[in-house]
């Protein structure tokens, strides 16, 4: 007989139950995302997988507080992944910029196949989705997306960096995410 | 309420986490009595959360999974995970707030503060688990104040914490002291205060959101009433996330 897997929300209260197991489980569904995350942010091997187990530990510390009605676990995993990222990337004075990612790099990328069949099909269509939106996204605000997104910039920096109003700014990143909320809820 | 009133264009940037730091303080302060922004606010975290779904996938070294069970076995040691089910951990703040959130508070503060400085002699722990979950993070003085010693103590929800200090140097009439919680580049008031003439004090963290939600803690010398961002001297700080 097929063993059920528990899902994500089920491994967490496992886990605020002190379960290893459990975060084990979780961290082998999740560590590459995670650590793909921070790599793409912080753009240093090192440091990413600092990230990934400081994520992980977080998790274990933290489980009793997750909410699933507030948001799915990748959700969650992905806004400690960003905000930590985002702590490290505001406190650094200089990065390996070279290293860190942006969307037209990605929408090039083709990534092997990392999970189960059916996994990979509900991902790569995901993927998919996600790219189309981006890619309906004007270049502009999709340049100050990538800004915010990867490289941890506040919108003051965002319009410093590219030599735009403020006003500008808020703009495209408010108009941008506005977009891509629509399409992807269209899904 | 109308929609001048709401935060609504905020939203995108602050699932971003691209604000500035007052529009992160003001976004902050009007969720916590918001529903209407709370629940737009998670459809925009849930866009954040897709994104990464077009980052390219890499792999972190094999053996970084034995490095998670070195560091949970190592936290297990020194912190013991309760093996209740959450919904049997009532949050000791949470029982005490029907019969007097201040007499609570006090009780809590005087109790635990006692107990964790007992259990940093013996163990010189940064991070503790307290009883129901609750945890208390050592902080750490600076040159400004080598005596002085202080923790955070954050319930088992992140909803509720306080701040108890101890032999802070007295200050001038005209100043205070701010207790500041660090998210990123941005600082949120948690606390104003002074201190008696032993130094101590102990007292409520007012925060915007789950204690959580914040990397970290600073303890600064402000003008009386406060700072809108920490301009003084440092005297304490802390990390949130790290044991």
């Amino acid at each position: 007989m097929k063993e059920l897997k528990p899902d994500d929300a089920s491994l967490i209260a496992l886990i605020a139950k002190a379960q290893t197991d459990a975060l084990n489980r979780l961290y082998d569904r999740y560590n590459r995302l995670v650590f793909s995350v921070a790599l793409a942010m912080l753009g240093d091997h090192a440091v990413a997988e600092e990230v990934t187990l400081d994520v992980f530990v977080q998790v274990w510390q933290r489980a009793s507080t997750y909410r699933p009605e507030q948001a799915k676990v990748r959700t969650w995993l992905i806004a400690i992944t960003r905000h930590h990222a985002i702590d490290i990337l505001r406190m650094q004075k200089s990065r390996v910029e070279e290293n860190i990612v942006n969307w037209d790099r990605v929408s090039l990328h083709n990534e092997p196949p990392a999970h189960g069949l059916e996994e990979n099909v509900q991902i790569s269509l995901q993927r998919k989705h996600v790219r189309e939106a981006l890619a309906d996204l004007p270049a502009d605000q999709r340049e100050a997306l990538v800004l915010a997104y990867f490289r941890g910039y506040t919108q003051s920096q965002i319009a410093e960096a590219l030599k735009q109003p403020l006003g500008t700014i808020k703009t495209r990143i408010r108009l941008a995410m506005q977009k891509l909320k629509k399409l992807l809820e269209e899904d | 309420m109308s929609d001048e009133t709401h935060v609504l264009e905020l939203l995108p940037a602050y699932a971003l986490d691209c604000l500035d730091e007052a529009e992160t303080r003001l976004v902050a302060e009007h969720l916590t009595g918001c529903h209407l922004c709370r629940t737009e606010l998670r459809a925009y975290q849930e866009v954040t959360g897709q994104l990464a779904f077009v980052v390219p996938e890499a792999l972190p070294a094999p053996g970084l999974r034995a490095r998670l069970q070195e560091r949970i076995q190592s936290l297990n040691s020194t912190r013991p995970q309760s093996t209740r089910p959450q919904s049997a951990r009532q949050p000791l703040f949470g029982r005490l707030k029907p019969v007097g959130t201040i007499i609570g508070l006090v009780l809590i503060i005087v109790l635990l503060a006692s107990n964790i400085l007992l259990w940093q002699r013996l163990n010189n722990l940064e991070v503790l688990a307290g009883p129901l979950g609750m945890r208390a993070i050592a902080l750490q003085n600076t040159d400004a104040a080598p005596q002085a010693s202080g923790f955070v103590i954050i319930s088992a929800d992140g909803q509720n914490g306080v701040l108890v200090v101890d032999e802070l140097p007295s200050l001038e009439a005209d100043r205070e002291y701010q207790l500041w919680l660090v998210r990123g580049a941005q600082s949120t008031s948690g606390a104003v205060f002074s201190v008696d003439e032993s130094g101590y004090r102990g007292m409520r963290i007012e925060a915007p959101e789950s204690l959580f939600a914040y990397s970290a803690v600073r303890v600064t010398i402000e003008p009386m009433g406060g700072s809108a961002q920490p301009a003084g001297e440092e005297v304490l700080n802390g990390s949130l996330f790290n044991p």
